[in-house]
């Protein structure tokens, strides 16, 4: 990601310097198979009291971003290999272990999807409590057990004082999603990471808990990260919103300005894939077609590109970076005045946007070069757009050109034989 | 866990639960082949605690014209070929047993533990070497391992403790190490290093008590094995230095070549290896199940 963001918001003079600001994150997992590229160069920065949601399908880094940034990947597989988290003044890559732990719980605090197993099971939820509460705050027990019955009672559970003495499995999913709710806001952080914290949760139950984290998070001012695939969820609840695909941030917007105007294809693609309960005449669904591309191999252009409809040429090879939809304008990279930006190469207009798929006269989406065909590729190819003859010709070529590369190159009917400089054969 | 949540808490309601450990008993409790083990233990332990009081002889008076004598009133358990009370010496024979054995094991679960917290907690090159270590013992078989040492050190009560404990530490090393590697991975262990647990606290606190209960349901096991190995031993000649110590496998020794004329000298003292080994084979595999919350009946 090329995209330099200001040291601070230049809007307003002497401005407070954002809770959170990380940069250029990269995030590699070292694993038997190969290198996972997770997290791409991820830049974004967060305001005291602001509400970001970080929207994305499985796997494409969201969960690893928030992880790498309180430093829990999984070791030893997981890295940090580039990049900057400051939070709070401080850079969280660099910072001791030791101090890591102070900051984590008391500044920033997480919740996690599975409230099933989230909580230890051997003890109970006093002792998990007053733990977490005396490794930060020196205080007697007493006064611990009594911020514990107080933070229940806060969450909404009934009969705090007896319940303390539950063990986890003697609640309910829901109750003890409240109860990490209320542990991770024990000792008041100044940042709160939601990673899809209703996820496993009943229907009826999510709301309430979204209302919770919601309403708590709002009360004490608390900067709120939340993760999540359900667009629908951060509708709601949050500010702003970032959407990732493939470790990389595709589309930046507030809240408002991603719904009313999604300007990168998936983002387009995301919103057409849900079902809406304001939908006026029954618009049919449209579903992203093809699979996300292999984080081990990821592609030199844009990793979206196999599976858009709008790509051109220039998308196989090169991916774009994260630019202000409206060219040239100030970057203001959070707060409710944040620049609405994205990467991509070939917008969506508004009406395309609308109607979820290119409708400009004689747009195809462009066939891979040559060389990059491979068999997803050519399915995705075929899948989406619609099928073309076109299309029909190139992809079943596909598997006799994995195997001869430089004889196709020449032949190569398009112009951008120069850029297919990265092989197929290693992947699949 | 796909079941709906919300069902659950009505249950814990219901039945008050005082604790883990107390829900955990009750479990165990309703479990009756773990009953019966309990029972056969119960047997085991008493006849070893109780002998001096209940035998009615001393395990090492005879007399040669009572010798080989089947069941009787005065000898319910016959006499063996120097004319001593079988039944007195099953009873002293379980003392062996139970003392050899359970030292044994506690020897192995410590040596074991140690180990295995070191290398799961430590990880990174401690666990490579630890573990390697442990895979050289591992690949011996136990047995042979055991006599080995024997033949090292000498025959003995204490040796045979030592012999049995090495044999069985690895197994307790490994699987120590297996649930801490995966422990360390697990949601509340991560969720607990998200509010600021860390280092000693998180693996005595977290990831210890998590790791415990398969290492007593494998100490549990382990002690129905190391007492056939120790009958094992003793049958091969390896058993205590005094031969004349009541000793079961060393009493199968003495009465092998008396089968067909007297039978009842193999029988008791094999069927009492058979009870005391099924008795800890199965309360082992009920606390197995009744030690793990996630089963609720």
């Amino acid at each position: 990601m090329t995209t330099t963001l200001p040291a601070a918001p230049p809007d307003r003079a002497g401005a407070l310097e954002p809770l959170l600001d990380v940069r250029d994150l990269l995030v590699r997992f070292r694993t038997h198979d190969g290198t996972i590229h997770a997290v791409n160069g991820v830049s974004f920065q967060l305001q005291r009291g602001e509400r970001l949601g970080l929207v994305g399908e499985s796997g494409c880094g969201k969960s690893v971003t928030n992880l790498a940034i309180i430093r829990l990947l999984p070791k030893p597989a997981g890295r940090i290999e580039g990049g900057s988290v400051r939070f709070d003044g401080q850079d969280l890559v660099t910072l001791d272990e030791s101090d890591v732990r102070e900051i984590r719980g008391r500044d920033i605090a997480m919740i996690f999807q599975d409230p099933m197993t989230s909580l230890n099971p051997v003890l109970t939820v006093e002792e998990q409590m007053i733990e977490t509460i005396v490794a930060h705050r020196k205080m007697p027990k007493a006064d611990a057990r009594a911020r514990a019955v107080e933070l229940l009672g806060m969450v909404g559970i009934p009969q705090p004082e007896k319940r303390l003495k539950s063990f986890p499995h003697q609640f309910s999913g829901g109750m003890r999603q409240r109860v990490m709710i209320a542990m991770a806001l024990a000792l008041e952080p100044k940042l709160l990471i939601a990673d899809e914290p209703t996820t496993a949760l009943d229907v009826t139950i999510q709301a309430q808990v979204l209302e919770l984290i919601s309403r708590l998070t709002t009360e004490t001012g608390t900067s709120l990260v939340l993760i999540t695939h359900d667009l629908g969820v951060v509708a709601g609840m949050t500010d702003r919103i970032n959407v990732m695909y493939a470790g990389f941030i595709i589309e930046t917007a507030t809240t408002g300005e991603l719904f009313d105007r999604p300007s990168h294809p998936y983002t387009v693609g995301l919103l057409h894939s849900m079902p809406r309960v304001d939908d006026r005449e029954g618009d049919p669904l449209i579903p992203i077609e093809g699979r996300p591309p292999d984080m081990r191999n990821l592609p030199n252009g844009c990793p979206f590109a196999p599976r858009c409809a709008w790509r051109l040429p220039i998308c196989w090879s090169d991916n774009p970076p994260l630019e202000p939809v409206v060219p040239g304008s100030p970057v203001v990279a959070s707060g409710p005045a944040a620049t609405h930006r994205i990467a991509c190469h070939n917008p969506p207009t508004a009406e395309e946007a609308v109607h979820g798929h290119p409708s400009r006269p004689g747009h195809v989406p462009a066939p891979p070069p040559a060389g990059q065909l491979d068999e997803l590729t050519s399915y995705a190819a075929l899948a989406d757009g619609g099928v073309r003859p076109e299309h029909l010709q190139v992809a079943p070529a596909a598997h006799d050109i994995d195997h001869e590369v430089p004889a196709r190159h020449e032949n190569a009917h398009h112009h951008h034989d120069g850029d297919d400089h990265h092989g197929p054969e290693d992947s699949g | 866990m796909t079941a709906p949540a919300a069902t659950v808490v009505p249950v814990a309601e219901r039945r008050a639960s005082r604790g883990l450990w107390s829900d955990a008993a009750s479990r165990l409790l309703r479990n009756k082949p773990a009953m019966l083990g309990v029972v056969f233990i119960a047997i085991f332990v008493g006849s070893a605690v109780l002998a001096p009081v209940i035998a009615p002889y001393g395990p090492l008076e005879g007399e040669l014209t009572n010798r080989l004598q089947p069941p009787s009133p005065a000898h319910v358990m016959g006499t063996d070929l120097q004319g001593r009370d079988q039944f007195t010496r099953i009873l002293y024979g379980a003392q062996i047993s139970l003392q050899v054995g359970v030292v044994a094991v506690l020897m192995a679960l410590v040596m074991g533990a140690l180990i295995g917290a070191l290398a799961g907690g430590l990880g990174g090159r401690v666990d490579a070497v630890l573990m390697r270590s442990t895979d050289v013992f591992l690949a011996i078989p136990g047995l042979l391992l055991a006599i080995g040492i024997i033949a090292w050190l000498d025959r003995g009560l204490w040796q045979l403790m030592l012999a049995i404990a090495v044999t069985y530490a690895p197994v307790f090393a490994r699987l120590l190490r297996g649930s801490l590697l995966a422990l360390r991975e697990s949601d509340y262990v991560i969720a607990a290093r998200s509010v600021g647990a860390g280092g000693g606290r998180l693996l005595t606190r977290h990831m210890l008590p998590n790791a415990l209960t398969p290492l007593i349901v494998q100490a549990t096991l382990v002690l129905a094995t190391a007492i056939i190995d120790i009958a094992g031993l003793g049958f091969l000649g390896l058993g205590p230095a005094d031969p004349r110590t009541p000793e079961w496998g060393t009493m199968l020794t003495d009465a092998r070549r008396f089968l067909q004329t007297a039978p009842w000298l193999v029988f008791f003292p094999a069927a009492a290896i058979v009870v005391s080994a099924i008795g800890f084979n199965l309360l082992g595999d009920g606390l197995r199940e009744s030690l793990d919350p996630r089963l609720k009946r």
